[in-house]
């Protein structure tokens, strides 16, 4: 609209370079023809374009458009917002927001295809509508969402969102949205949809940035293919015993020998010294088997089984409660001829306070209706460090059953003086000679005793100072590993 | 202890510890055969487990071990538990809590097994009642040498 005025100055045949810059509104939209034509028709004098170059400048709109938003309109949008929000429902209808009557009446041109409209919206939201659930901004002519993006932040309760009937050209701009877990979303009518090659690929797209969308377009989604990480079917597997440390293991076998050595010698008094006088111990038992109920007739009526048990008193009856009331019960439980060598020991923790480490095995018993049954153990000892024998039982629990056909078959197998053949394909004879003096000096067994051995190269000496050094260091250096 | 007081302690002590270790395993169990991923939350971020000798210990490990199982159906017979004496623990409340039963891994016969746990109480954001984690955690089976 501007005139072009030129001075008097111009000649005739004079070629000369016209630079113009034009404000013309929505420039790019008109041709170069149509340009000339206009301009010629403006131009006082007469000219022959030689060389037209339209430089197209990214320019600021003009000013009819370029209004600030003003405090009244930023009021008069809240206000049709207010009126366009079904709280109930906790949706908010901007459908062709443009048109609104409201709006339209009070001069506010609310065109959210610009920046400083739809940051006003999202700022209304965020501070008087955060809960919003639902939102439509179909036919607002949209071609790009950045201002929406954040909305991931002041609308996180937002689920679904209608961006139908707009001008958005490309997937990526639903890249700046990637964040809110829509699981309703309508895109149709929108450039970017003509740009997949068929439905699966728009779809994917589109779940692409939201994994949670289960309608698109109206349309209920087919359930996403997960990949679950597919099970591998083998186990890891299993190992024999673990000490986490040699001198654990001195230290848990030693107490281990002399604690069975008591158990198995017909009185259990004693064990009042293994015990602290807070300790607690209590039992179970398998109680599903019939056979299993008849065999260990005499570990029944002692028996702890949360699962079967549910009276509150009888469960803390059966908690037997400091060392006096331990051992009673020890006393009173069938006696047995534990086999040391079928010991297997997993050491669960150790701290500075602590030692806690379940052993499993089988026991034989030796008097009553069921002598010679063996019976298998798995029992969990939570010891403390203590002077002289070095533990010190603060907690004991025993599970009992009957033994397996194979563990009965391989119970007490090994005989006393030949090494056990799971070890060792031979020992030389001084090897063995060895080992049998080192067994009977340690009271350890041969399985130990060769072990003991092995770890120092079958030196005698150093390996006898170890284990006697062990026996009396104070115990709580052990502890502090 | 002898006081009076302190039996009764002694007394709601072991009822709630009861209690929680019934919770505890419930929840444990249906975890590893239903919500596998999510198992590790249950443990400490130092925790160890001993599965039938193998030693793990730490978040990472423990669920990349977790995700290397098999899918699995426990199936728990036998439950005890006790409270932890105070002396082994520094004052941090602490449950022992024994189980034995069944288990299918997926591909596998099924087996016997023997567990037991150390559980920590750990203070609740949201509720009075304690938060329980596995520090320690010991498994094996009854065949497992076979």
């Amino acid at each position: 609209g501007d005139n072009i005025s030129l001075g008097s100055k111009l000649l005739p045949g004079m070629l000369f370079f016209l630079c113009l810059k034009p404000r013309i509104p929505y420039g790019k939209k008109y041709n170069k023809k149509w340009l000339l034509t206009a301009l010629q028709n403006k131009c006082s004098v007469p000219f022959k374009p030689v060389h037209v170059l339209v430089l197209m400048n990214p320019c600021p709109p003009p000013s009819i458009l370029n209004t600030e938003l003003k405090p009244q309109d930023t009021a008069w949008l809240k206000q049709c917002m207010a009126k366009r929000f079904d709280s109930s429902q906790r949706t908010l209808d901007l459908n062709q927001l443009r048109s609104d009557p409201d709006l339209v009446s009070q001069n506010v041109c609310p065109i959210l295809s610009r920046k400083i409209f739809m940051d006003a919206v999202v700022k209304i939201i965020e501070e008087n509508i955060p809960e919003l659930v639902h939102l439509n901004l179909s036919n607002n002519k949209l071609y790009q969402l950045d201002s929406l993006a954040d909305l991931i932040t002041s609308a996180p309760h937002l689920k679904a969102l209608n961006l139908s009937h707009n001008q958005l050209k490309t997937e990526k701009v639903l890249d700046r949205l990637k964040g809110l877990k829509l699981v309703d979303l309508w895109l149709e009518h929108n450039p970017l949809c003509d740009q997949f090659k068929d439905q699966p690929s728009y779809i994917s797209a589109v779940r692409e940035r939201f994994p949670q969308l289960v309608k698109l377009d109206g349309y209920d989604l087919p359930l996403p293919i997960v990949f679950d990480v597919v099970a591998t079917s083998t186990i890891p597997p299993c190992k024999g015993s673990y000490f986490g440390s040699e001198e654990i293991m001195f230290l848990i076998l030693h107490f281990l020998q002399q604690y069975f050595s008591v158990y198995d010698s017909g009185d259990r008094q004693p064990l009042l010294n293994a015990y602290h006088d807070g300790a607690t111990f209590s039992l179970s038992q398998p109680s599903s088997q019939s056979l299993s109920r008849c065999l260990l007739r005499e570990y029944h009526k002692d028996s702890r089984n949360l699962k079967h048990l549910k009276d509150p008193s009888t469960r803390f009856r059966l908690l037997k409660h400091t060392r006096l009331n331990v051992v009673a019960l020890l006393n009173k439980l069938p006696k047995t001829q534990h086999d040391i060598a079928s010991f297997n020991i997993d050491v669960n923790t150790h701290t500075s306070m602590l030692l806690s480490f379940t052993v499993s095995g089988v026991f034989k018993e030796v008097e009553g209706a069921f002598q010679d049954g063996v019976r298998a153990f798995s029992r969990v000892f939570i010891a403390v460090p203590a002077g002289n024998s070095g533990l010190c039982i603060v907690n004991d629990q025993l599970f009992v059953r009957i033994a397996t056909m194979e563990e009965i078959c391989s119970a007490f197998a090994t005989p006393a003086p030949t090494p056990s053949s799971s070890l060792v394909p031979a020992l030389s004879t001084p090897k063995q000679e060895m080992l049998s003096t080192f067994s009977l000096k340690s009271g350890m067994n041969l399985e130990w005793s060769q072990k003991c051995l092995q770890d120092n190269n079958w030196d005698f000496n150093i390996a006898a100072q170890i284990f006697t050094q062990l026996k009396v260091t104070n115990l709580e250096c052990i502890f502090r590993l | 202890d002898s006081t009076g007081k302190g039996l009764l302690d002694f007394r709601s002590h072991v009822d709630a510890s009861c209690r929680y270790s019934e919770e505890f395993t419930n929840i444990y169990y249906d975890c590893m055969d239903k919500k596998r991923r999510t198992l590790t939350r249950l443990y400490l971020d130092k925790a160890t487990l001993v599965w039938n000798g193998n030693a793990v210990s730490g978040q990472a490990a423990l669920g990349e071990f977790f995700e290397s199982l098999p899918s699995s159906e426990f199936s728990v017979q036998t439950l005890d538990c006790q409270p932890v004496h105070e002396l082994a623990t520094q004052g941090q409340t602490t449950l022992l809590v024994v189980t034995a039963g069944q288990v299918k891994f997926d591909g596998h016969k099924q087996r016997y097994f023997n567990q037991n746990f150390l559980l920590t109480a750990q203070a609740s954001p949201t509720s009075d009642q304690p938060v329980w984690k596995i520090a320690s955690d010991c498994f094996r089976f009854q065949d497992w040498s076979s």
